[in-house]
């Protein structure tokens, strides 16, 4: 009985699949923060490179890995693919439960699969140095990895609580050679309005994806990073699903339910396009793709589908989105990669076309199916990963009642090592099961920008 | 070095011998507890809760014999000053005139031992001007001015570092009516108690908001931003709900229940009458309450105007919860006795508590106890 599925090297994908071209209508595009009208390459030049605003925009089914990108992603890649027949045994399920394990990357999660391109493209324009934000450090350890290949400087913005609660992070920052601040912090505008307000802000995605665009936009040598949400981000991401395809394909499956956390999209995105791309095809209409996010910041199921800004201090280009408004900070939850208060525009719109659906959790029991898996897959994982780790769960034990044989994927997103406080915290009694007062915040949500 | 130098302490010497003899409180009846066969129990609390607090340089401000010199003798502390004569027998008189000594000859904090009774008589003599912390002693001790047991006492008072103070409410019970089996209780005061640093330590693990007031700030200027025009808000006692208050510029009642509308503070210190008649006027109404007393009671602890009819009137899923993240921390469940079990069930397992500025906690709602 085989329990590792793996590609060989030249099995890996050599092109990313962009579900832009098998949208049944265009994404609404972005707008230019300062005009509201669509945004432009020129408007996005001065923090992106043109070959990553072209990914962004364009509707081309395929576009081909760069070498050099893939001879870094061959460190990792192709990451297996997993049949978790002890937690099977464990549920007594008849569900086939099958996950991706990206925390065999250096950086222990599936970014580097978007860090790498993204340094290399900034690279290819000339770029010496990028900015970028990070919430539990997962994206800035990978973006500072993928730069030292690079030879390139990287300066991160890291939430403050998460800065905090996971030193080890920016230890690893610090040894890939990027320089690693909490923010907010006075080095910028942005981040000193914050402060001015609320000296002891816990920090959140928003507020430091401000910072990292505004460190980019006044230094020339600067280009800004964006760890998920994007729909170039998303493309990077989707050798995840690409290569689970093909591994099922090798044991002859294909997935009835597709599942993954969601706090920018990225790694939603990576794992589901594919299988939405089949979805709306027709070659496979029944998937069950579900997307995973906190009760405590539940940006899906109560979010408002609106235009919205990417950042708290609304400098980013504004995407029609699932939000909970730019300035909601969320609680700390552990789970500190999924406290953004928006969405992927790409997976938002899968959502509300349907072909998608998303779950939200408390955090006591995303911990309690990590640590079922912990004790019977071993691996012990990212409180992010746990989100979909219980909804596969939750799908497997509903087989069980049914006596449905489901197949079921689910995108282990990395590893827990660095979230061992926040196990701590859980076998301390204390984790609070942070809840979203949707009526109210509802009442109050009156910030959103207003679009003619 | 502890933050609190000087120490008055009191002891109500008879507090909690009616427990024993199934007297349900011993105020004023201490007498016939001892007729019954009860023995003082506080002062010997008094000196296990005293003795790791001697050879820490601490000085004391105390009443004599029983009532607080003789337990610091016993714990081994020395450097005493005794301030107040009491009578004999000692009275709650003489808990308040202690009390008053204490506050003029400077000291730090009170501590007491005794029960919601002697924790009412502290709280009227000392009020906010230093912070006040129970012994637990007596027969009922719903106020949340009390340490955990008699050993947490010398772990709070020889805690390092800056003061970390919360608001505990004082829960008075009319015993009277409680031994007749009618549990009535009325929330006494508000005073401020130092916070438990093995708490408080966790919190700050997983980033709370550990700074009371900053909470109690950001939850006061939530509710405030999503109040609706033409809907009553009904805002219940405690500092929490008074946060949001301050945040609409009113002046409310700290231990009653104010009406708000359109920001305007539209009626004042309800009793359950005017509640009724104020719902029956018709307009959409929410009820905003806090967390109360030791226990975590969101209803039926200092909240008694706010009775089932009140509440069926509101509409159960109109009520809004408030709490500050450190107070859940010290609650682990919330608590419910409305007096109709059926409406206490019918909120359901968990309850939502708004923790911050559009945060808020799933709670869960534990079996209907007290004392």
């Amino acid at each position: 009985m085989q329990t590792k599925i793996h590609l060989d090297e030249e099995e890996m994908p050599r092109r990313w699949y962009n579900i832009q071209a098998d949208l049944p209508t265009p994404l609404d595009p972005p707008l230019n923060p300062k005009t509201g009208q669509p945004a432009t390459p020129g408007d996005l030049s001065a923090i992106f490179p043109m070959e990553l605003i072209r990914q962004e925009m364009t509707s081309d089914r395929y576009i081909d890995i760069p070498d050099e990108v893939a001879e870094i992603l061959r460190l990792w890649r192709p990451s297996p693919l997993f049949r978790a027949r002890r937690l099977e045994q464990h549920l007594k399920t008849p569900a086939k439960i099958y996950y991706k394990w990206e925390g065999v990357s250096p950086a222990g999660s599936h970014k580097p699969n978007s860090a790498v391109p993204q340094a290399y493209y900034n690279r290819e324009a000339g770029i010496e140095r990028l900015a970028t934000e990070t919430g539990a450090g997962q994206w800035g350890s990978a973006l500072a990895f993928a730069t030292s290949h690079f030879e390139m400087d990287c300066t991160i913005y890291m939430v403050r609580a998460s800065y905090e609660q996971k030193p080890y992070r920016k230890m690893m920052m610090q040894v890939w050679g990027a320089a690693c601040h909490p923010s907010p912090t006075t080095l910028t505008a942005s981040g000193r309005a914050v402060l001015e307000k609320d000296p002891e802000t816990p920090g959140s995605l928003g507020i430091a994806i401000s910072e990292a665009v505004e460190d980019a936009a006044t230094h020339a040598n600067t280009n800004y990073a964006l760890g998920s949400v994007l729909n170039h981000v998303c493309l990077h991401q989707t050798v995840i699903g690409l290569e689970a395809r093909e591994q099922l394909a090798s044991v002859d499956e294909y997935p009835d339910t597709v599942i993954a956390c969601v706090g920018g999209g990225s790694n939603f995105g990576g794992i589901a396009f594919p299988f939405a791309g089949d979805k709306l095809t027709g070659a496979h209409p029944e998937t069950d793709i579900i997307g995973v996010e906190p009760a405590a910041c539940p940006t899906l199921t109560k979010g408002l589908n609106a235009y919205d800004f990417g950042d708290v201090a609304g400098l980013t280009p504004m995407l029609m989105m699932y939000t909970l408004g730019h300035d909601f900070v969320p609680p700390a939850i552990h789970a500190g990669g999924l406290r953004y208060h928006g969405a992927s525009p790409i997976v938002s719109k899968l959502v509300k076309d349907g072909v998608a659906r998303a779950v939200a959790l408390y955090q006591s029991e995303v911990f309690d199916a990590a640590q079922t898996f912990a004790r019977t897959e071993g691996i012990i994982p990212a409180p992010e990963a746990a989100h979909a780790i219980r909804t596969a769960i939750d799908v497997a034990l509903e087989c069980r009642r049914t006596g449905e044989a489901k197949t079921i994927l689910f995108n282990n997103t990395g590893h827990g090592h660095f979230d061992l406080s926040s196990y701590e915290a859980y076998y301390a009694g204390n984790l609070p099961d942070y809840d979203y007062p949707e009526d109210l915040i509802r009442d109050a949500l009156t910030r959103l920008p207003k679009v003619a | 070095m502890p933050v609190f130098q000087t120490i008055g302490l009191v002891v109500n010497p008879v507090a909690g011998m009616g427990g024993r003899v199934g007297l349900k409180g011993t105020d004023g009846l201490a007498d016939r507890a001892r007729t019954l066969g009860a023995e003082p129990l506080a002062p010997a609390r008094a000196a296990e809760a005293l003795a790791p607090l001697a050879g820490h340089g601490l000085r004391f401000v105390t009443a004599p014999g029983e009532m607080g010199a003789a337990p610091l003798a016993r714990a081994g502390i020395a450097d005493v000053e005794c301030v107040h004569e009491p009578a004999v027998p000692s009275t709650s008189a003489d808990t308040q005139a202690a009390c008053r000594a204490f506050l003029e000859r400077g000291v730090d904090l009170v501590l007491f031992c005794g029960g919601d009774g002697t924790a009412r008589d502290v709280a009227d003599a000392v009020g906010t001007t230093v912070p006040v912390l129970g012994i637990p002693a007596g027969v009922k001790m719903l106020s949340s001015v009390f340490a955990l047991d008699p050993e947490s006492v010398g772990r709070l008072l020889l805690a390092d570092g800056p003061a970390r103070l919360a608001d505990a409410e004082v829960i008075d019970v009319d015993e009277e009516a409680y031994r007749a089996n009618d549990f009535r209780t009325v929330l006494h005061a508000i005073v401020k108690t130092p916070s438990a640093p093995g708490l408080v330590q966790a919190a700050k693990q997983v980033f709370e908001e550990v700074d009371e007031d900053r909470a109690r700030d950001a939850i006061g200027r939530f509710i405030a931003d999503a109040m609706r025009p033409g809907v009553v808000y009904i805002l219940g006692p405690g500092t929490t709900t008074g946060a949001v208050a301050a945040h609409l510029g009113i002046a409310g009642t700290l231990l009653g229940f104010d009406a708000v509308l359109d920001g305007r503070l539209i009626a004042a210190d309800l009793a359950e009458s005017d509640l009724v008649a104020l719902l029956d006027a018709g307009r959409e109404a929410r009820l905003v309450l806090s967390v109360i007393g030791a226990q975590g009671f969101v209803l039926g602890r200092g909240t008694q105007v706010c009775t089932p009819a009140v509440i069926r009137r509101i509409g159960l899923e109109r009520l809004i919860v408030i709490g500050t993240p450190g107070k859940l921390a010290r609650t682990p469940c919330l608590h419910l006795d409305t007096g109709d079990l059926d409406l206490d069930r019918a909120f359901g397992p968990y309850l939502r508590v708004v923790t911050g500025y559009g945060t808020a906690q799933r709670k869960r709602v534990g079996v209907d106890t007290f004392v």
